[in-house]
């Protein structure tokens, strides 16, 4: 059991950097808000930032800022974890061919270790019904999968479900969108707002546009799924 | 249906032995009922209903192959 404090301009960053920073997905951390934070007048004057103080049961140790937030390293970012083992592959392996064979859709699955995480792969869904509206099946495979294998291993796992490449489709495309409503945002000078997006969808928006000075990013809105507003500097 | 739901929530809790599932079929629908040892209900629903929606969305999938609808019922 560890315990840190994160500082950000809103709850919602705080709670962002924090999973960033200790590399654990945010719907895993548990969390307490010290401070809520304001942003003040139009965010212009009087904002105070939001605090929050973070528990997790996993062991980590928490890397350098600088190295997590570089907006480059976005792709091959270094993952402190412990590699997982054989039998933490296998056993994921199995939890998923377990649930799947009771599903009428004949696949297979291909497990392999990736940046430290395990990333089994579901291969033989041609029609897109284990993928769902939006991936929406596909996030509910890798999150119940993702509970039992963390229930059975000591140290923390993290296992990313994918079928016919989809999440890597889907990262391609959310980038180019937040690029082109990068660019409207800076042509019309006003912000731009996406669709509700998930913590990971919204941290592919954030480090997409990164690396353009001409826009800020936030993200807008209470629950799981919130907006990012893309907002073109002045 | 009934083997689906009963897999995921063996997984998922801690008193495995304790996991009664029962599927009532209807004409269209039917009815899956999952009945759990009263320490393991939070971890069947999860965080914000979380895991209940997860498994939710796996039984729709599953059941939308047979043109069939399930529906989830947590018994206390």
């Amino acid at each position: 059991m560890q315990t840190f404090e994160f500082e950000g301009r809103t709850t919602e960053e705080a709670i962002e950097q924090a999973s960033r920073e200790l590399n654990i997905p945010a719907e895993e951390l548990e969390i307490d808000i010290l401070e809520p934070g304001s942003a003040g007048i139009f965010g212009l004057v009087g904002g105070k930032k939001a605090k929050i103080k973070v528990t997790t049961e996993a062991q980590i140790t928490p890397h350098e800022e600088t190295e997590t937030i570089e907006a480059n390293h976005a792709e091959s970012e270094p993952v402190e974890t412990d590699s997982p083992d054989e039998t933490e592959l296998a056993f994921a392996k199995e939890v998923l061919e377990n649930i799947l064979s009771r599903i009428p859709v004949e696949t297979t699955v291909h497990s392999q270790r990736v940046n430290g995480n395990i990333a089994l792969n579901i291969r033989g869904d041609k029609s897109g019904l284990l993928i769902g509206r939006k991936g929406k099946t596909l996030d509910a495979l890798q999150y119940i999968v993702n509970k039992i294998a963390n229930k059975a291993s000591e140290k923390k796992v993290r296992v990313v479900v994918d079928s016919e490449d989809y999440r890597k489709r889907q990262e391609e495309s959310l980038v180019e969108m937040a690029r082109d409503m990068g660019e409207k945002a800076k042509k019309t000078q006003k912000p731009v707002a996406t669709d509700l997006l998930n913590p990971h969808e919204r941290r592919i928006v954030h480090l997409a546009l990164k690396p353009d000075e001409a826009l800020n990013t936030k993200s807008k809105g209470d629950g799981l799924l919130k907006k990012v507003l893309i907002i073109p500097k002045k | 249906m009934k083997d689906l739901v009963e897999s995921i929530a063996k997984a998922l809790v801690d008193r495995p032995d304790e996991v009664v599932v029962t599927e009532i079929e209807g004409h269209q629908a039917s009815v899956v009922e999952l009945k759990v040892a009263k320490e393991d209900i939070g971890k069947i629903i999860g965080k914000q209903g979380r895991t209940a929606a997860a498994i939710r969305t796996i039984l729709n999938a599953a059941s939308a192959k047979l043109d069939k609808r399930s529906v989830l019922q947590i018994l206390e």
